[in-house]
């Protein structure tokens, strides 16, 4: 496996656990846990971001395996 | 009018009466009210049995006794909520038996509690060591409540220092095989969300017993078939492991790389994704 899609495996990790996240922070009923699930989500927005910058400077230092 | 028939109609517009007496009268325990109310209680009884047994001839007599054993007892509570030194004067205070672990022999006298009934009070409390009692107290009800030493309480979450998360009550949403709109409704949830969660389960609502959501939103179903096996929810607890795993991954891609910011952002995020589960761990974990 290249490095490039080591990472996006691990991109799509945190996106299907920020979808599970934005899940239980819209059905808890408490306002406290509520915050804490916003700020997680927050956090790995802020992850994501960065990974998928990466994600582009691989694929252009290694044309060959984009899309893997 | 037939003797038989005159009974019966004045046991029925008794119990009527009655019913709605005690109702009036209030829910609370009948084992920790006042003495006054249960004696209270007792002669409504007994009243109300004279008068249908048509023991008492003249039945206006029989009402005005009736009305007065109902009616004072409420005067008393609303007198006892206006005034607190009416209250005390009613109900009396409440006796300290134990003080600092030792026993006050004066009060324990005054209460007429023999040593063995106090241990044995204690003891229907849990409280089987009277080395374990730093303070107990007699209720004005009778009952009496022990206050273990600091050492010897159960452990809380408190004292072990963990955090948990918050946690409201739990609504029942199905009972019986039917939804209960209204519990759903205070949720914020609808019908539809109910059949998506049902039928990721595979089960339909006519098997279902019982079904409560907890305060995080996941609902847990008792069916009626006990052959089918539910699986327990994991969702959250995979979700903390996919946090782990992916902070793992960025742990080793900053081992790996040999570009110096890539390097920084990986360790930076991995830093990051850290202190995300250690918020989490109580949501999640607990």
């Amino acid at each position: 496996m290249t490095v490039a899609s080591q990472v996006k495996q691990t991109l799509a990790g945190l996106k299907s656990v920020q979808g599970t996240l934005r899940i239980y922070s819209t059905q808890s009923q408490d306002e406290e846990t509520v915050s804490i699930y916003k700020e997680a989500l927050e956090t790995t927005q802020a992850v994501i971001n960065d990974l998928e910058k990466r994600v582009q400077v691989l694929e252009f230092q290694e044309p060959q395996y984009r899309g893997n | 009018m037939q003797m038989w028939l005159q009974i019966l109609y004045r046991s029925i517009a008794l119990f009527i009466i009655v019913l709605v007496a005690t109702r009036i009268l209030g829910k609370r325990n009948i084992a920790r009210v006042p003495l006054y109310k249960l004696v209270s209680y007792y002669a409504i009884a007994v009243i109300a049995v004279l008068i249908s047994l048509n023991i008492v001839k003249e039945v206006a007599f029989g009402f005005i006794a009736l009305g007065v054993w109902v009616l004072f007892p409420l005067l008393l509570d609303y007198l006892s909520l206006r005034s607190k030194r009416f209250h005390d004067l009613i109900n009396g205070k409440e006796t300290v038996l134990i003080k600092h672990g030792k026993i006050m022999e004066d009060n324990l006298k005054r209460t007429r509690l023999t040593g063995e009934e106090l241990l044995r009070e204690l003891r229907s409390k849990n409280a089987f060591n009277l080395m374990d009692v730093e303070f107990a107290v007699m209720e004005t009800t009778g009952e009496i409540n022990a206050y273990l030493k600091s050492d010897k309480k159960p452990v809380s979450s408190h004292d072990l220092g963990i955090i948990t998360a918050p946690q409201a009550e739990p609504q029942t949403v199905i009972l019986d095989g039917n939804a209960l709109n209204e519990s759903l409704a205070s949720l914020g949830l609808n019908k539809e969300w109910l059949n998506i969660q049902l039928e990721n389960m595979g089960v339909s609502l006519d098997n279902v017993f019982l079904g409560q959501v907890d305060s995080s939103g996941d609902l847990y179903l008792d069916l009626f078939d006990d052959a089918i096996e539910l699986p327990e929810s994991k969702v959250k607890e995979m979700i903390y492991a996919n946090i782990e795993k992916a902070q793992a991954s960025l742990t080793t891609f900053a081992l790996e790389t040999e570009d110096d910011s890539a390097q920084a952002m990986y360790d930076k995020n991995a830093q990051k994704l850290k202190q995300l589960m250690a918020k989490l761990n109580p949501c999640l974990l607990r």
